[in-house]
């Protein structure tokens, strides 16, 4: 192993965390918030349901790397597109490479978050209804928390997999952490060290996100602990 | 006469063609305490849980204090008005289900708590020293931040009833309140019951306990698919009823 | 729209031949690094429910790392990777400049080994979801280790495990789209080329994705119907119905 090689590679690398970081928070906040839409088009009306599945099965049935050719390659095909107000936007790879991560991420989520109301017990519906409360306190204080802390888990899972899916932006020339190693390879032509001072950096990253989502679970669903761990803690 | 709390009017109900309720009348005056007894399928759940409109019957008037909402046909939807009339209706009543339906993300005293300070809005040291004397009355003051999960079906029940009661209801209402318990824990929570009645609270209770019905209620109803088949004293029903489809029911029951 | 179906087409102008034998190699790749997940997934089960306590460890380390690193990651280090130590090698025998690899190679055993990880979850899980009872009365025949796992054991777990290895064979494809990087003509790489040529890409690239909706959506089905088959016999309540 050449450590003075690698010590040389891994800052440069690691300058490239940032914008890994970035496309993976704002990602996974578009994400979430179209998924929330999709949830409530789904609620909707049965065209709207329809609507949704026909979004989660066409996002979940391809891969994201042709998501991500189709909106930046492809949607320049359109001379409309290209003469549009959003051309300077959508003519930028991070643009694209963010709006494919998003959309992505909604199809994923939304079914996350259908999971989720779906394993809320009908019970505790029921006995916040007779109590008198309005639909908004109701999703407010029962159903969305108890929906979060049943999909916690699965969109921990979401999360580190989006933190990976980042490293696609890489091939529409994003230089975050994956864009840094390529470029550091076909300069240097040692690609073992370079990738592999990569899939550490990767490996740290999803190890902490999984690890603190852990303990927000615990902290969150205490009620899961056996009892007598509880009167340790 | 004291006022009457609790009133039905001609209530029925079908499920998918089949009749459940025949149009029912009931009337509870305050501190009346009425047992609702009844073969499995006679309806008596349902007519509960029509009240808090949990069940929309398909016609009838339901009056709570002074929430009243009437129904015309079945399919019935409920304007804006009449949706805020529901949510008054039902802050009048505690209802009591027979799985407990405690919200399982709060400890015991959080149950408790929810209803007065996140719907009623009152203040939260009030809502808080409230939750801890009812929690105490039904003798759980030790558990007050117990999780759901980790108590034992008959104290679930009681948090179930503090959480009830914490909502200050005029009237209370217990769906079968022990049919989901071990028979040792039965005792607990019937203890707690009695103890409210003696206070001279106004319930309706449906329950398969018939001892228990008979000690305590000053009225019993016997359902019958989907019609008060017979009503009176609880000593009339139980013990002398007219009605030979009564008689048959609670021989039967003392028999098993 | 005319000319859009000439060039999707299979006539001489026609992209429809590239197309379909970009998609029999997606499925090619794809069956190739399952299998092998599969093959990889059943022995670091079989490390992590049998084991000796480091050999568990050493399984369950694995699986944290694979599912720590990016598939396109993984591809890069073993195409280039593969790439840089063929050359090094080849230099000791006196061939100069770099040596090319399989991509179809690199791609199957980067993509079996990120699913051979997950693959032994999904089989380690079935396997604890037997019951106990189950294998104590095989055991109690005097059945042999070897029939018991033949005749009870995979059989019952591999029920158990059918939707979730389903789930891995959907991953799988679409992974499978990254292999494109090292220049395999499966269907992306077939599509990109298509799009650069007649300069139509969003025509191409969704046809693209056609192509893996219609492999996934086939495969979906063909996976509950297996599933249905295989829960032939079983108490309503351990059916997904």
């Amino acid at each position: 192993m050449d450590f003075a090689f690698i010590a040389q590679v891994f800052p440069k690398l690691l300058a490239g965390l940032p914008l890994t970081l970035l496309l993976a928070v704002l990602s996974l906040l578009g994400g979430g918030l179209i998924a929330l839409g999709l949830s409530g088009l789904r609620a909707s009306s049965w065209i709207g349901a329809r609507v949704a599945d026909f979004y989660v099965y066409i996002f979940r049935g391809t891969p994201l790397l042709i998501q991500i050719f189709l909106i930046y390659y492809g949607l320049a095909q359109f001379p409309a597109v290209r003469h549009s107000v959003f051309w300077p936007l959508l003519r930028e790879p991070y643009v694209c490479a963010l709006l494919s991560l998003m959309l992505n991420d909604a199809a994923y989520t939304s079914e996350i978050l259908r999971g989720g109301l779906r394993a809320v017990p009908a019970g505790a519906i029921e006995a916040a209804r007779v109590a008198g409360m309005t639909r908004l306190t109701l999703l407010r204080r029962i159903i969305l928390p108890l929906a979060f802390r049943q999909a916690l888990p699965a969109y921990g899972a979401e999360i580190t997999s989006m933190v990976k899916a980042t490293s696609l932006a890489s091939v529409v020339t994003l230089m975050e952490v994956t864009g840094i190693a390529r470029a550091e390879v076909s300069e240097t032509y040692r690609a073992i060290e370079v990738f592999l001072c990569a899939a550490v950096i990767y490996l740290v990253l999803v190890t902490v996100i999984a690890r603190a989502v852990d303990l927000l679970e615990d902290h969150l669903t205490p009620y899961r602990r056996p009892t007598s761990a509880r009167s340790v803690a | 006469m004291k006022p009457i709390t609790v009133e039905l009017t001609h209530i029925r109900k079908s499920f998918g063609g089949q009749e459940v309720l025949r149009g029912v009348d009931l009337a509870a005056r305050d501190g009346d305490v009425i047992a609702i007894i009844g073969a499995s399928g006679s309806g008596k759940s349902t007519l509960l849980r029509c009240i808090p409109l949990l069940e929309i019957p398909d016609q009838g008037e339901i009056t709570v204090g002074d929430a009243r909402i009437g129904i015309k046909d079945a399919g019935h939807r409920f304007s804006r008005i009449e949706r805020q009339i529901v949510r008054r209706l039902r802050g009048q009543l505690g209802f009591v289900f027979q799985s407990f339906n405690l919200w399982p993300h709060m400890t015991a005293l959080q149950n408790v708590m929810e209803v007065p300070l996140h719907v009623q809005g009152r203040p939260r040291a009030e809502c808080r020293e409230e939750a801890e004397a009812m929690l105490a009355k039904v003798g759980l003051a030790d558990k007050f931040d117990a999780w759901p999960a980790h108590l034992s079906g008959g104290q679930q029940q009681r948090v179930a009833i503090a959480r009830a009661l914490a909502m200050r209801p005029r009237a209370l209402l217990f769906d079968e309140p022990t049919s989901a318990l071990d028979p040792e824990l039965v005792g607990e929570v019937l203890r707690v019951i009695r103890a409210l009645a003696e206070e001279g609270r106004t319930m309706l209770i449906v329950t398969h306990e018939m001892a228990f019905a008979r000690e305590v209620s000053n009225h019993a109803i016997y359902l019958q698919d989907g019609r008060i088949e017979e009503q009176g004293p609880p000593e009339q029903v139980f013990l002398d009823p007219q009605s030979e489809r009564t008689r048959r029911f609670v021989g039967m029951q003392r028999g098993s | 729209m005319d000319d859009s179906l000439t060039l999707l087409g299979f006539g001489p102008e026609g992209w429809g031949h590239a197309l379909l034998n970009g998609g029999l190699m997606t499925l090619t790749v794809s069956g190739c690094a399952f299998a092998f997940g599969l093959g990889l997934g059943t022995l670091l089960a079989w490390a992590r429910i049998a084991g000796a306590a480091p050999v568990q460890r050493l399984a369950q380390g694995y699986g944290v790392v694979m599912r720590g690193i990016p598939d396109l990651l993984v591809i890069y280090l073993f195409y280039f990777g593969g790439r840089q130590v063929a050359s090094a090698v080849a230099k000791q025998f006196g061939h100069v400049g770099p040596v090319e690899i399989s991509g179809f190679a690199a791609g199957c055993l980067a993509i079996g080994l990120l699913s051979g990880a997950t693959q032994a979850e999904v089989l380690r899980g079935a396997f604890h979801a037997i019951a106990p009872g189950t294998l104590e009365a095989a055991r109690v025949t005097g059945m042999g280790r070897w029939t018991m796992f033949r005749r009870i054991i995979a059989p019952l777990a591999l029920r158990t495990a059918l939707p979730g290895l389903g789930n891995q064979w959907q991953s799988v494809i679409k992974e499978s789209a990254l292999v494109s990087v090292t220049g395999l003509v499966e269907t992306l790489r077939a599509v990109t080329v298509a799009a650069n040529s007649t300069e139509l890409p969003f025509l191409f690239f969704l046809a693209g994705g056609a192509i893996y909706l219609v492999i996934t959506t086939i495969s979906g089905f063909l996976f509950r119907i297996a599933e249905w088959r295989s829960m032939r016999g079983q108490p309503a309540t351990v059916g997904r119905g």
